[in-house]
C-alpha cells in the first residue's frame, strides 16, 4: 500500500502544480457563494429567482 | 522498497516516525502554499494551513461523524454527536454575527426542498457504506487508508453525477434559505442558534438515557471538538465562508472529466457563475480545494509522525466495493444536499441556517439504512 500511496501522492502533486501553472487564476481564492445570486455553497440559485 | 522509518528514542514505546511520508506531507503543503503566495494570496495560504491543522486535529482526536451517527442509532450513545455540536457551537460564535455584520463574509445557506432532503438521505446511506463522510474521507485518505482512497475516487465521480442531477431536482421546487439572523439580527440569531444546539444536546441526552447509553463525549471529542471548532473559525476568517469540503471534489472530478474529453460546460450546473469559474480557473483558486489539500497532508503528517505510514494490507474486495458504492452515493447526495457533515450540518447550523438541521434529520434515516446494508459487504453494523 505504501507504493500506491507514493505514486498517488506524487502524481497528485504534479497534477495540482501543473494545473495551477497552466490555468487562469482569479487572484483571490473564491467560493461559488461569492457570486451574485448564489443561494448555496455550490452556487445554486434561489428558488425565488426562477 | 526500502522504507525510511526512524525510531524516536524519546517518544513513547512503540512510536516511530515515518520520515518519507512526513517529509512528503510537509513538502506537498509547502509547495502548494508557495504557489499561492507567489500569486500574493495570503488568504489562500491561510486556507491551506488551516486545512493542515484540521487534518492533524481530526486525526489526533479520531473525530468521526460517521461513527457518531452509527453509535447513536445502534445503541443511543450520544457523546460523538454532542462532540459534533461542540464544533458547531464554537464556530457559530463567530460565523452568525460576522456573516450578518460584514458584507465580505457570508454563512452557509441553502434552499429547503426535495433536493436537500433526498440528497442528505442518500448521503447518509453512503456515509455508512463508505465508512467516512466528506471530512472523514479526507483525513483517513491522508492518514494512510487504502480503502478510503477507493471511497474518495468514487466520491469524486459521484459528485460529478450529482452536479448534473442537481438542476432538475431543484426544479421540483423549494423555498429560499431561512437564516436566523435575517429575522432576529446578528446577536438574536446567534442566541437562537445556540439555543437550537442546546435543545439538540438535551434531546440526544434524553434519548441516550432512555436507552441506557452513555451520553458524555470522550475527552478526545471535547478537546478535538474545541480545536476543530476554532479551526473552523480560522478557515471562515480566511475564506469568508464556513469550511466546506465536497465542492472541491466536484471541481476535481469535473476537471478530470474535461481532461478525458467530456464537455461539461453546457450542463446547467456548470453554467452557474461560481461553478463555471471554478471549472476554468486553477484548482488553487477554489477555497474548498485549498482546505481539502491541507486536510489530506495534515493528516498524513500526523499519521507519519507517530507510526509507519500505510503499513496495513489492502482490505477484502467486498470492503473496497462498499467503499466504492458508499463514495458514489455520498458524492451524488452531497451535491443534491448542498454538502456533507461539514458544509451542510456544521456550516449550516453554525450559520443559523435551518437547512443544517433539516439536513441532519434527513441524513439520520439514510444512516439507519446504510448501517443495515453494511453486513452485505462483510462490514460490522457497529
Amino acid at each position: 500500500m505504501r507504493k500506491t500511496y507514493i505514486v498517488v501522492t506524487v502524481l497528485a502533486l504534479i497534477v495540482i502544480v501543473g494545473q495551477h501553472l497552466t490555468s487562469p487564476s482569479s487572484g483571490r481564492a473564491v467560493s461559488p457563494e461569492d457570486f451574485a445570486g448564489a443561494c448555496a455553497p455550490c452556487g445554486a440559485p434561489c428558488p425565488s429567482k426562477k | 522498497m526500502t522504507t525510511a522509518i526512524l525510531s524516536a528514542p524519546s517518544a513513547r514505546a512503540g512510536a516511530s516516525i515515518d520520515v518519507l511520508f512526513l517529509g512528503l506531507a510537509i513538502l506537498a503543503t509547502a509547495a502548494i502554499t508557495a504557489l499561492v503566495l507567489l500569486d500574493g494570496q495570503m488568504a489562500s495560504a491561510a486556507l491551506v494551513i488551516g486545512g493542515f491543522g484540521l487534518g492533524i486535529a481530526f486525526w489526533k482526536a479520531e473525530f468521526s461523524y460517521t461513527a457518531s451517527f452509527r453509535r447513536f442509532l445502534n445503541s443511543g450513545e450520544a457523546g460523538g454527536l454532542i462532540g459534533g455540536l461542540i464544533v458547531i457551537a464554537v464556530a457559530a460564535l463567530a460565523v452568525v454575527p460576522v456573516a450578518a455584520l460584514y458584507p465580505n463574509y457570508g454563512g452557509a445557506i441553502a434552499p429547503l426542498g426535495p433536493s436537500l432532503i433526498i440528497g442528505a438521505f442518500v448521503f447518509g446511506i453512503g456515509m455508512q457504506l463508505g465508512n467516512g463522510c466528506g471530512s472523514g474521507t479526507l483525513y483517513t485518505v491522508g492518514g494512510g487508508s487504502g480503502r478510503m482512497l477507493v471511497t474518495l475516487a468514487f466520491f469524486i465521480a459521484g459528485s460529478v453525477f450529482g452536479s448534473l442531477s442537481l438542476p432538475p431536482f431543484l426544479a421540483m421546487g423549494g423555498i429560499d434559505p431561512v437564516l436566523a439572523s435575517d429575522y432576529l439580527g446578528p446577536w438574536g440569531g446567534l442566541v437562537a442558534t445556540l439555543v437550537s444546539i442546546a435543545i439538540g444536546i438535551a434531546i440526544f441526552i434524553t434519548i441516550a438515557r432512555k436507552r441506557g447509553a452513555n451520553w458524555k463525549p470522550s475527552r478526545s471529542y471535547i478537546v478535538g471538538g474545541l480545536a476543530i471548532g476554532l479551526l473552523c473559525v480560522f478557515v471562515f476568517a480566511a475564506g469568508g465562508h464556513p469550511w466546506s469540503v465536497t465542492f472541491g471534489y466536484t471541481v476535481w472530478g469535473a476537471k478530470i472529466a474535461t481532461a478525458l474529453g467530456f464537455d461539461l460546460s453546457n450542463a446547467a450546473f456548470w453554467q452557474w457563475p461560481g461553478p463555471k469559474q471554478a471549472l476554468t480557473n486553477s484548482v488553487l483558486s477554489d477555497t474548498s480545494s485549498l482546505t481539502d489539500f491541507g486536510v489530506i497532508f495534515g493528516a498524513m503528517a500526523a499519521a507519519a509522525a507517530t507510526k509507519p505510514f500505510a503499513s496495513a494490507s489492502w482490505p477484502p474486495v467486498k470492503s473496497l466495493l462498499a467503499g466504492a458504492v458508499g463514495g458514489l452515493l455520498m458524492g451524488w447526495g452531497a451535491r443534491l444536499g448542498f454538502g456533507c457533515n461539514i458544509g451542510a450540518f456544521v456550516g449550516g447550523i453554525a450559520s443559523g441556517s435551518v437547512h443544517g438541521w433539516v439536513w441532519f434529520l434527513a441524513c439520520l434515516p439514510g444512516c439507519w439504512i446504510g448501517i443495515r446494508l453494511r453486513p452485505l459487504f462483510g462490514m460490522s453494523k457497529d
